[in-house]
């Protein structure tokens, strides 16, 4: 800390203004008090000179009533105590110089004749006369001249007051040192979390306030400033916010357009099309470089009217026509036209749309439009219409053909059930005739082989039978309905039981759940299976025919198992066909048509059929219906 | 003999053998005396109508037909819409006689007005069922059991 040079610091500058104003005021006091302090001293030192002079006139008065100059050198060589007396002398009052004494070898100059009482200071010198009186009669004079040492004097008084003010000021400068502190704290606490708010932009920070005088308003005035500052800093944080948000918008918008406006026109020329421009009465004006690349028309030729001219003429005309309505009622439209294409140099056909572009007003303030070559597509359109038109040529052909062979084959079946039947008829009718009217005229070896002969032919008649049945479900349309499949089993059951004279078969019907089919159908799937359960388990001891369902998650399962001499599962695949036997015909009569007939109707209902055995371990036909039966 | 016992019937086959055997099968039940044979439509027509050959013949009826359904020239489908078709004549009950249950035969027949159909060869007990539901006794009570 230097003074005289105030510090930057609100510590220094306090700590100048004390030490300033304490040097003043020292150097003030301490002028006063040497002023004061010179006149006193001139003033102790000629009182303190004039009573020298009195004692010595007082003891030198004898040794002049006596004139003994030695005596009187006597008193006045007791001067030599005062060092700062540098002569004296004594006159006899006629003013002759009785006796002088001088401290050095030097000769003390006073006047040869003694001046008046008093004293008179000439440069540093004081020189005092004063009368010798004794008994009111005028004895001599004493003259002293002494060093007047006011310099010295000065110089050890300033010495002094140098040394008071230097410890003055180190004093103050502690004291003020120690109370600044009260002022600069909180000051430097302010200075702390402004320079914190500049630095760390926080503004939320707040200076603590330790007094109520000036520095506790000037921190509570700081506190709400910064809280000005933040709530503005927020305001214009939000507002800059907003700002770059909509710059980044404005960036993002102009991005978009400027990518919209690349994209238009690398459409303009990528798409196979032609885009064109037109006023808004129909003109080219603008240069058309894709009318032109297609239509090898200049500019000059294209400009205002002249593009129409590139349309074969009936197009001209059409497109007139439209354009005289379109410019009347500003609508898009589209035609179909010729245009003529350069490069293949004929005309082509093109779909030609145009738009118009609205003002805010509404009006039309241009027309946009396109130039689609669509030749290639009508001619593809066409080779698709003709192939189209022949595949459904081929189809409904195809279809008739069906349905001819269809009809050609109900036509054969009804042949075969007609045709077929009247010779074995006969056959039959004839070899009874023969049996009832010649039997007697027959041996037993004719009757046998005659008997065969009947026998055959019932069974040839049973086989057409079963045949046109098979042949004739093909057709039947099925008819759902809602069936108890418990009462169909039973009374299925009971009708075949009753004409299979021979068996005594024991039947067990378990849960049957209901199912959804074609009554007649079903009841013959029932038949077919009952009767050959009851036909296989014939020549068992006791013959047992079980019936059973199951419920699964999409279609139920039911089943018929018998007890009787069962099949090789190996020809299991072959169960089902038509015509099919794995038994002996004289031991199972039948005509190897009802398991085709089962697989052949369930199939229709959607379900499955199928069976498993083991050869004299007896049977079980299972088969499976859809809870929904499929519509047809 | 009564005049029910007069029975006419005309059975309409153009198979021989299938005649003889129905023929047969009728004398067995006695039936046989008044069956008249045609072997077509035409035939039936004529006769029905007492044209052609059968102009001026004698007798009523028939009072039954029995009708074969595939025959050459008029098939038995015609010759029952063309009888079935007259209110003259379509009193007389006409039994078609097929071949098979061919569904299309039996819906056919009976959608133009035959009174019934039978599977051949001819079972006469069913015969004598159909006649009898068709009002037609005599066939019932001359019939011969066994």
């Amino acid at each position: 800390m230097i003074i005289g040079r105030p510090s930057n610091t609100i510590r220094g500058k306090l700590l100048f203004v004390v030490l300033v104003a304490t040097s003043l005021a020292l150097l003030i006091s301490g002028a006063a008090m040497a002023i004061y302090e010179l006149r006193d001293f001139r003033e102790t030192w000629v009182n303190d000179l004039t009573a020298q002079a009195d004692v010595i006139g007082l003891a030198a008065a004898p040794a002049l009533q006596f004139q003994d100059p030695d005596a009187a050198y006597e008193y006045l060589a007791l001067l030599k105590a005062k060092p700062n007396i540098t002569g004296a002398v004594i006159y006899e009052a006629n003013g002759a110089l009785f006796a002088s004494y001088s401290p050095s070898e030097q000769e003390v100059a006073f006047p040869s004749l003694p001046d008046v009482d008093g004293h008179q200071v000439r440069e540093d010198e004081l020189i005092l006369f004063k009368r010798i009186v004794a008994n009111d009669e005028i004895l001599g004079t004493v003259g002293l001249r002494a060093s007047y040492d006011l310099t010295g004097r000065l110089l050890d008084y300033l010495a002094i007051l140098g040394a008071i003010m230097a410890l003055s000021l180190i004093g103050a400068a502690l004291i003020s040192r120690r109370l600044q502190r009260t002022i600069t704290e909180p000051l430097a606490e302010v200075t702390s979390v402004a320079r914190q708010v500049m630095e760390q932009r926080d503004f939320s920070l707040r200076a603590a306030k330790s007094s109520n005088d000036e520095i506790g308003l000037l921190v509570d005035a700081f506190n709400d400033m910064l809280n000005e500052i933040g709530r503005r800093a927020e305001v214009l944080e939000t507002s800059n916010k907003a700002l770059e948000q909509q710059v980044r918008e404005r960036e993002r918008a102009e991005e978009a357009r400027a990518a919209g406006e690349r994209r238009n026109r690398t459409l303009v020329t990528a798409i196979t099309q032609v885009v064109w421009v037109a006023n808004r009465r129909g003109q080219f004006v603008e240069e058309q470089s894709g009318w032109s690349r297609y239509t090898g028309q200049t500019r000059d030729y294209y400009r205002e009217l002249g593009w129409r001219r590139a349309f074969d003429q009936a197009a001209q005309n059409e497109l007139e026509l439209a354009w005289a309505r379109a410019l009347n009622e500003p609508e898009a439209f589209e035609l179909e036209l010729k245009l003529w294409h350069e490069a293949s140099g004929a005309y082509r056909l093109v779909s030609v749309r145009a738009v118009p572009v609205l003002s805010q007003e509404d009006a039309v303030d241009e027309w946009i439009g396109a130039v689609t070559d669509i030749e290639d597509q009508r001619r593809n359109e066409e080779a698709l219409r003709t192939l189209n038109a022949e595949l459904e040529d081929r189809v409904s052909a195809r279809t008739a053909q069906l349905q001819a062979a269809n009809k050609e084959l109900e036509s054969f079946s009804y042949s075969v059930s007609h045709d077929l039947r009247a010779p074995l008829r006969a056959i039959n009718g004839f070899a009874n005739l023969l049996w009832e009217d010649h039997k007697d005229k027959l041996d037993d070896e004719a009757q046998r082989k005659l008997s065969i002969i009947r026998g055959q032919a019932d069974r040839m008649g049973m086989l057409i039978d079963d045949l046109l049945a098979f042949s004739r479900l093909g057709r039947k349309s099925i008819n759902p309905a809602h069936l108890d499949m418990a009462e169909l089993v039973a009374n299925t059951f009971e009708r075949l039981n009753g004409s299979h004279e021979s068996s005594n078969a024991e039947f067990r019907v378990g849960k049957l759940p209901g199912a959804t089919g074609d009554r007649s159908l079903l009841e013959q799937v029932w038949s077919n299976l009952l009767s050959n359960a009851i036909k296989f388990s014939s020549r068992e001891d006791h013959p047992l025919v079980e019936v059973g369902g199951i419920v699964e998650e999409s279609e139920n399962v039911y089943y018929v198992r018998d007890n009787g001499v069962g099949f090789d599962p190996r020809y299991q695949e072959k169960l089902f066909g038509v015509f099919q036997r794995l038994h002996d015909e004289s031991e199972y009569p039948g005509t190897g048509v009802g398991l085709a007939l089962v697989h052949r109707i369930i199939t229709r209902h959607g379900g499955r059929v199928w069976a498993d055995s083991r050869p004299g371990d007896g049977a079980t036909f299972h088969f499976s219906l859809p809870k929904d039966v499929p519509n047809e | 003999m009564n005049e029910y016992e007069h029975v006419e019937i005309l059975l309409v086959d153009d198979s021989a053998l299938d005649a003889e055997l129905a023929i047969r099968g009728l004398k067995e039940h006695k039936l046989a005396n008044d069956v008249v044979w045609v072997k077509d439509g035409e035939q039936a027509l004529d006769y029905v109508y007492r044209r052609g050959q059968f102009e001026g013949r004698s007798g009523v009826g028939p009072r039954l037909i029995l009708l074969d359904l595939k025959m050459p020239k008029v098939d038995g489908i015609e010759v029952t819409r063309i009888i079935k078709g007259d209110p003259k004549m379509r009193h007389i009950p006409i039994v078609i006689m097929t071949s098979s249950k061919e569904e299309r035969d039996i819906s056919e027949s009976y959608s133009l007005g035959a009174n019934s159909y039978i599977v051949k060869p001819v079972d006469f007990e069913a015969l004598a069922n159909v006649a009898s539901q068709a009002g037609y006794y005599w066939l019932a009570i001359n019939r011969v059991p066994g």
